[in-house]
């Protein structure tokens, strides 16, 4: 059963109608497009419950379970009373740009959807610049938030929307740099490639084995590209309220929420297709529609992996994020960077079996995320003996 | 005989001349001229460097009392270092000119009790650099704790209406027009051509680095009162440059319902159900400080029996356990920690609730102690789940918080060094309770000045001199096991006997006078100083209350920090808004 003969089968049914080429191709196109949507929608609503009901576990309760069975339904209800709530702009606000963030929050979202792999083969536009693809339109939701934050006219929003531009931005960097590595490795962009890449071995080709230290730099960037705590600052409730999203209400609220659950699963399908192989998994070679079954049952693992840490950590403060960013991860990403670049030469060059280049690749990652800790140990050990850390201290007036 | 009495000289007249005009060694009436002279004097020379508590009474009507000496300012200062009873200050001050000097720079920590004197009193503090209305708003008519203040309609000499049901009507003359003539314009005020105030703008601290080729803005934001994380409804009006706080000024009142003059128009004893909406999460603590009081006014006669008094003890530190939980639970919850942290320490809260439901009925507003004894008696079964609740449940509970949170790489990045106050600003601003042991002072007034039966009880200090959020952190934690050692050792101890030492009675006078009693609450310390005329209601009933007095360091501990800190700084002062606004 492959899924792309069904594809395959259902063009030549088509052509078989006699409709011209032009407009086969066009009505396929269109059906994709639908079914990617779709699923990503749907996917919407059932991580929505399932983020609610792991943190509810986490926390000692028992999370939504009133509408439908084991709370099933209750995503749905949400959605309803959303649409059903007032829709409110305010006064002062840039009413061109301030209705503009949600529609475009969503859709860079749903436009990365279209190069994910979800078996072999099986995306939406097999394009051979995957990543660079995935990297720009990621950048258009942070657009989406800048442009909330400074349109909603509201202070809780504007910083929030200058937190947007300082974290988001800059957390765009390691996030790149260590996209680049599996490049580096297969040789292409295309996202199916990179998937196809890590076939070998039964398991133990994939990335996440070969480099680990890249897999953790990408999961600790994607949780602050996903706006996941501890790098939630940019809606930090116990700070700026809700951040940049403050006045949206209604359908447009419910928007944005979709497009974080939403960039947060594209986040985990990132990893699944970079660092974990994909698609691949036991007899995906005989039965390619299992590729699906192993792509989402992996990306699902990532997605509970940031729920939990969500459920977990307290909030990291907006410039020790920003050192963190700019001090640990870029560094470090640009150091892994090099030494793959290194390593893959090396491979070529001296002719090296696959094997040993990859295990070259695992002690150096190994000994960069060492190194990484132990400086980065020494620094809080040092940083956590300064007894007040303000930027200035004012004099109590005393007699 | 001769009737010539040898004058007995007035205490610390060779040290400021002139500034007593009467009184003893620990109970002085003062020279409003001489005042911040002779409270350099106390400070510098006698220790006192705490200022407690600083309360204003309107002794309009009061037996022996003159227009001429009308208002009393009484300061009620201690000694940090060695403890002790302390001493009481008195300002005398005539009716038509109530003015005194501040001493908010003898005692920085007389900010907030002056305004709030201002406030409710009219008493004007001269040198007080904002002297405002804090808790009532700015347009407000009259001092509403003056005695001849009449509360608009309800006490007014004349009605505005002559019946509130006129011929049997449904809808009321006053449902119409709600004011009619029973609206007061100050003098030169037309609505017409009123124009509002200036809005109230934080003093900005200037840091000393600024970019000059950068031009840039700061932004004032109103943090509250509805913001998720001022734990109720309390606001900060806070200058931003960046991220960076340059200026906060706390606004509060939003929560004011004048308990105190609610307080003097309540017997006795009405007022012990009506402590426990002071600080609704400490109720049990808030009962005891005030039947201390009380007792200390009527004496041995209310003393209560031993089994009262370990009773008490019980639920005191019980509550200081559970009140530290949620403290120490949304304290990581304000760090963002998505409230996991504070629903595991509810559930332990939770469990000790169920102990103050079974013996007084109510999970929170509990109306626990009398005069003289508690209310009702615990049974076998109470102290059987009390002692497998504090022999073994707490204590590993407390230990899993501890192994789970405090070295929690992000909780110390974001609280070691955050919040700094140091030890002298700290006695300084009059902060109490962990406030005050978390920035390395061992001062706690169960130990200072042991009250019930706590000088029986092996517990130590718990002090932490890191001065920051961290430190009050751990004190907080510390505090909890030092309260289940005590707990353990008064659970063991606990006599048999009565828990009254007479009949209850519900109405009865207290004798005429005055008395301070503070308890060591978990927020810090919660005093209340009465004044009795003889009758059987309060003459003036004034609550020290340590959330409010706490917060005189907040500008100073937040400036300089990012906005992110402010709120764990203010969730480390761990207020409670019913005891703030009162």
């Amino acid at each position: 059963m492959d899924l792309r003969a069904i594809g395959e089968s259902f063009i030549a049914w088509l052509e078989g109608l006699g409709i011209p080429q032009g407009w086969v191709l066009l009505i396929n196109w269109i059906l994709g497009a639908l079914i990617i949507l779709g699923i990503a929608l749907l996917m919407a609503l059932a991580l929505i419950w399932l983020e609610r009901k792991i943190a509810g576990r986490i926390q000692d309760r028992l999370g939504p379970n009133r509408v439908g069975p084991f709370g099933l339904i209750q995503p749905i209800a949400d959605a309803l009373k959303l649409l059903t709530k007032e829709d409110i702009t305010p006064a002062d606000a840039d009413r061109i740009t301030y209705n503009l963030a949600p529609a475009i929050a969503v859709f860079h979202v749903l436009m990365l959807f279209v190069v994910i792999p979800f078996a072999d083969k099986v995306v939406g536009a097999n394009i051979n610049v995957g990543i660079l693809y995935l990297m720009a339109f990621g950048a258009l939701g942070t657009m989406a938030m800048l442009m909330a934050g400074w349109s909603s006219r509201n202070k809780y929003a504007l910083l929030g929307g200058f937190r947007v531009v300082a974290q988001l931005f800059s957390y765009e960097i390691p996030i790149a740099l260590v996209m680049m590595i599996p490049v580096l490795l297969v040789g292409s962009m295309n996202l199916n490639e990179i998937a196809r890449g890590q076939g070998s071995l039964a398991g133990l080709g994939w990335y996440v084995w070969i480099m680990p230290a890249a897999f953790l730099l990408y999961f600790v960037a994607a949780l602050a590209e996903g706006e996941r705590a501890p790098f939630d600052l940019l809606e930090a409730e116990s700070e700026i309220v809700a951040g940049y999203n403050i006045e949206y209400s209604a359908m447009k609220f419910a928007w944005f929420y979709l497009a974080f659950f939403l960039n947060t699963w594209i986040l985990s399908a990132i990893a699944t297709t970079l660092f974990l192989g994909g698609w691949q998994g036991p007899f995906v070679d005989q039965v390619p529609a299992l590729g699906v079954v192993y792509f989402f049952l992996k990306t699902l693992i990532m997605f509970l992996a940031f729920a939990w840490v969500r459920a977990t950590f307290p909030r990291l403060r907006i410039d020790q994020m920003m050192a963190f960013c700019w001090k640990v991860l870029v560094p470090m990403a640009l150091a892994l960077l090099l030494g793959s670049a290194i390593v893959v030469k090396m491979g070529t060059e001296l002719n090296l079996p696959g094997v040993v280049t990859n295990g070259l690749m695992l002690v150096m990652n190994i000994v960069i995320v060492l190194v990484t800790l132990s400086l980065l140990g020494r620094y809080t050990r040092t940083l956590h003996e300064t007894k007040n850390k303000r930027l200035f201290s004012p004099e109590l007036p005393r007699l | 005989m001769s009737d010539v009495t040898v004058e007995k000289p007035l205490p610390f007249a060779d040290a400021v001349p002139g500034a007593v005009i009467e009184g003893t060694e620990t109970d002085v009436v003062v020279n409003p001229d001489k005042l911040v002279d002779f409270a350099l004097f106390l400070r510098n020379e006698k220790g006192y460097d705490y200022l407690s508590n600083l309360a204003a009474v309107d002794y309009q009507g009061y037996k022996g009392r003159t227009p001429e000496d009308r208002f009393e300012v009484v300061y009620h200062l201690f000694n940090t270092k060695t403890g002790g009873d302390g001493m009481v200050m008195r300002v005398r001050l005539p009716e038509d000119k109530p003015e005194l000097p501040s001493v908010i720079l003898v005692w920085p920590g007389a900010d907030l009790q002056e305004r709030e004197a201002y406030d409710l009193f009219g008493i004007k503090f001269k040198g007080h650099p904002r002297l405002r209305r804090i808790f009532l708003w700015e347009g407000f008519h009259g001092h509403p704790m003056r005695k001849d203040w009449k509360e608009a309609y309800y006490e007014q000499d004349h009605k505005p209406y002559k019946s509130r049901w006129p011929e049997g009507h449904y809808a009321w003359e006053e449902d119409r027009a709600p004011w009619a003539d029973n609206i007061i314009y100050p003098k030169g005020w037309d609505p017409a051509t009123h124009v509002d105030p200036p809005p109230v703008l934080p003093k900005i601290h200037e840091p000393p680095v600024t970019v000059e080729h950068i031009k840039t803005d700061r932004i004032v934001v109103n943090m509250g009162p509805q913001h998720p994380s001022t734990h109720g409804v309390f606001r900060m009006i806070v200058a931003l440059d960046g991220e960076t706080v340059v200026g906060l000024e706390p606004e509060l009142g939003y929560l004011h319902r004048n308990h105190e003059k609610i307080g003097e128009r309540n017997t006795w004893l009405m007022n012990i159900p009506f402590t426990d909406r002071l600080d609704y999460l400490i109720n049990m603590a808030n009962n005891f400080g005030y039947v201390l009081a009380v007792e200390k006014m009527l004496g041995d006669k209310a003393k209560p029996p031993e089994r009262a008094e370990y009773l008490r003890v019980i639920m005191a530190e019980l509550t200081r356990v559970q009140s530290h939980l949620w403290a120490i639970g949304f304290l990581l919850n304000d760090l963002g920690a998505f409230y996991t942290p504070a629903l595991y320490t509810i559930e332990e809260r939770e469990l000790i609730l169920d102990l103050f439901e079974a013996v007084s009925g109510s999970r929170m507003m509990v109306n626990y102690m009398r005069f003289g004894g508690v209310k009702a008696d615990v049974d076998e079964d109470w102290l059987k789940t009390a002692r497998d609740l504090v022999y073994n449940r707490l204590p590993a509970k407390v230990d899993e918080f501890d192994r789970f949170l405090t070295e929690n790489e992000i909780l110390k990045e974001r609280t070691i060094g955050v919040g700094y106050l140091s030890p002298e600003d700290a006695i300084a601003t009059s902060m109490s309770g962990p406030m005050l042991r978390g920035s390395g002072v061992p001062y706690d007034v169960r130990k200072a000045r042991p009250y019930s039966i706590y000088d029986r009880f092996d517990w130590d200090i718990v002090t932490n001199d890191g001065c920051d959020v961290y430190a009050r952190y751990l004190v907080r934690l510390g505090e909890i096991r030092q309260s289940i050692r005590i707990l353990q050792q008064a659970l063991e101890q606990l006599p048999d006997g009565p828990i009254m030492n007479k009949k209850p009675a519900y109405v009865f006078k207290v004798p005429a006078g005055d008395a301070y009693a503070a308890v060591e609450t978990p927020k810090g310390e919660l005093g209340f100083y009465l004044v009795s005329d003889g009758s059987d209601n309060p003459w003036r009933y004034h609550v020290r209350s340590s959330s409010y007095i706490n917060l005189n360091a907040l500008e100073h501990m937040s400036i300089g920090y990012k906005v992110a800190d402010i709120v764990t700084i203010l969730g480390a002062i761990d207020i409670v808004l019913g005891e703030v606004d009162r």
